[in-house]
């Protein structure tokens, strides 16, 4: 009985990194730009496919294709801040948020035009191998995502408490006047801050890739985790975010262990309302605006 | 202004008289099916319009309702043998209530999160009816018996009648916004929209305003609910609580312009008729509706942010101050 709790929570936590890697994405954006990105999970799908043709083109381990999903989807990211965010800055919450879901919505239906809903799948050498440590059972696939997002994850702490540009980004995200009469140029503050979180979801799909198989609608089940993570850690807070992340990583490996395989989910939604029930505030006991 | 409203009594006249008589002259049953769809998701969009519109609470939940209005009245009907006609007022009200907590904590939070709250209420409800099969079918649902012509029952041979029923639908829908629009909680509901914190400033109850505008709508969207099982003969979660029923109740209002009386029903005209023209020139292969969908929700934002509706007002104040600010000399022109 314990061994299969510890086990549920293990697997829990393994896939809670990956939430993270979304959940900080969603966070960080609407932190800095104060803006929730409803296309987040389709950028994951992206990071995916790109790992996907990468494997099957040319061969190259999804982990090595992490050197070019998230470049990749941080070009992404300033071209979306650039081209399409700028314009509905500074207008009401109806632009802001159909702006973003619309973008979703284009991307997940040219992929479904372009690419079919098939289900596409890599297979690695590492793709079936497991550690056994004292009854426990721990893929290699999940185990190297998981240290990996931790430390993207931590990098990403490092960078927004050390370096100038970091700091820039949280003088912009508290107050963006002020950070103006610093000689802080917001746009491209916003620029950075939407191409790191992209290149998070990307990150985030190319790590999944292993043992989760792509299709156009695959980042629906991320970007909804993510945003309950980011209610749960309150928004815009990044620690809050992992831990959040990694707590219904565990939620929902609980809820497939001992409800029923398909009641992940309903877990997760719970805990979201139950959490507006009680703090809507979140967790750490921001604002909930 | 006397003969702004006489134009406007007449055309609205001519609309109405176009639509009554439509099925007269158009037999063909693919055509009445488009139109059946215009006016089935117009009146959806009429009722989000309602909370979203003038409020602007943007639900993204609104399947919800419109699966209950569904699950009510045909469990009503295949277990108890319940008229759908009653059925889908029982449906109405199962929404109306359940709009009561749904309400109670999305409200509780603003802007973005309030929608992602309504998104996760909505796919709440469509997981427990897949998971719980003894409350309705679970995932393989059921279909409607086939009574064939059965009037009492909702059911009617040829596609006629249903061009009918959600006609009136829609005309209800347009009467309760008119009626609303005119009342203090019209002005209430705008006042909400444009900044909530100053409207109960000034003595505005936000939270009644915002749960009973809500149950309306939810109300409302149940009636549709009801309607479209009905005319399918078949129900499943996944066509009860389908995320695109709510997507598409926003989307039209958007395009059309949220907030106004007509908004919801030209940009369902706008978006069901590209979409009808898209199926008959490519087929209806995955993903091409909503592609064009999310590129015209697109543009819209980017350059006309009050929709089709805002567009036609710009242009005719414009046309108007041409003519020297007479309405009546522009309509001459």
């Amino acid at each position: 009985m314990l061994e299969i709790l510890a086990q549920a929570v293990i697997n829990g936590l393994l896939i809670g990194g990956i939430y993270a890697l979304v959940s900080i994405g969603v966070t960080l954006i609407f932190g800095v730009i104060k803006i929730v990105n409803f296309a987040q999970g389709e950028f994951v799908m992206i990071g995916m496919y790109i790992t996907f043709f990468l494997f099957t083109q040319f061969g190259i381990d999804p982990v090595v294709s992490l050197i070019v999903s998230m470049p990749a989807l941080f070009v992404v990211g300033v071209l979306v801040q650039h081209f399409l965010i700028r314009r509905v800055l500074g207008l009401n919450d109806l632009p802001q948020i159909f702006l973003t879901f619309a973008l979703s919505l284009l991307i997940l239906n040219l992929a479904l035009m372009l690419l079919t809903a098939n289900y596409r799948t890599v297979h690695t050498w590492y793709s079936d191998e497991a550690l056994h440590i004292g009854g426990l059972y721990i893929p290699v696939a999940k185990l190297i995502a998981f240290v990996l997002a931790m430390a993207l994850s931590g990098a990403l702490w490092v960078f927004l408490r050390a370096t100038d540009l970091g700091k820039a980004m949280r003088a912009a995200a508290q107050k963006p006047e002020v950070a103006m009469l610093m000689g802080i140029n917001p746009n491209r503050v916003f620029c950075v801050a939407l191409g790191i979180a992209l290149a998070l979801a990307g990150a985030a799909g190319s790590l999944l890739m292993p043992f989760y198989p792509a299709y156009p609608m695959v980042g629906q089940v991320f970007v909804l985790m993510a945003f309950v993570a980011v209610v749960l850690g309150t928004l815009g807070n990044v620690v809050g975010a992992l831990i959040a992340s990694l707590m219904m990583g565990v939620a929902e490996s609980l809820g497939i262990q001992f409800v029923g395989a398909d009641s992940g989910l309903i877990v997760v939604f719970a805990m979201l309302l139950l959490t507006l029930a009680i703090r809507p505030s979140g967790l750490a006991g921001g604002r909930a605006r | 202004m006397g003969g702004l409203r006489n134009w406007g009594m007449l055309s609205l006249g001519v609309l109405v008289a176009v639509l009554l008589a439509l099925p007269l002259v158009v037999k063909n049953s693919f055509v009445i099916d488009i139109f059946i769809r215009i006016l089935l998701f117009a009146f959806i969009g009429v009722a989000w319009n309602l909370i979203g519109g003038y409020a602007k609470q943007l639900s993204l939940g609104h399947a919800a309702f419109f699966g209950l209005g569904a699950y009510t009245s045909t469990i009503l009907q295949i277990d108890f043998g319940v008229s759908p006609w009653i059925g889908m007022v029982c449906g109405g009200v199962v929404a109306a209530l359940a709009s009561l907590p749904i309400g109670w904590l999305c409200f509780r939070l603003r802007g973005p999160y309030f929608a992602i709250a309504t998104i996760a209420t909505a796919q709440v409800l469509m997981l427990i009816f897949l998971k719980f099969r003894d409350l309705a079918w679970g995932a393989e649902g059921t279909t409607i018996p086939n009574l064939g012509h059965a009037p009492l029952m909702m059911q009617f041979e040829g596609k006629t009648a249903y061009y009918y029923i959600a006609l009136a639908m829609l005309t209800l829908g347009l009467a309760i916004t008119y009626r609303i629009e005119r009342s203090w909680m019209g002005y209430y509901l705008v006042a909400i929209g444009e900044d909530e914190d100053a409207a109960e400033a000034v003595g505005v109850n936000a939270p009644r305003i915002k749960r009973d505008i809500y149950m309306i709508s939810a109300f409302l969207t149940a009636l549709a609910g009801t309607f479209y099982t009905q005319y399918i003969y078949f129900i499943d979660p996944n066509t009860a609580f389908n995320f695109s029923v709510s997507i598409e109740a926003a989307l039209v209002s958007i395009v059309g312009g949220v907030g106004t009386l007509w908004g919801p029903v030209i940009g369902t005209v706008l978006l069901e008729a590209t979409s009808a023209l898209l199926q008959s020139w490519l087929g209806s292969s995955g993903g091409v509706q909503l592609t064009v969908y999310s590129l015209i929700l697109m543009a819209v934002i980017l350059w006309r942010p009050t929709g089709i509706m805002g567009f036609i007002t710009d242009v005719y104040q414009r046309r108007i101050r041409a003519h020297g600010g007479s309405v009546q000399a522009v309509l001459d022109a």
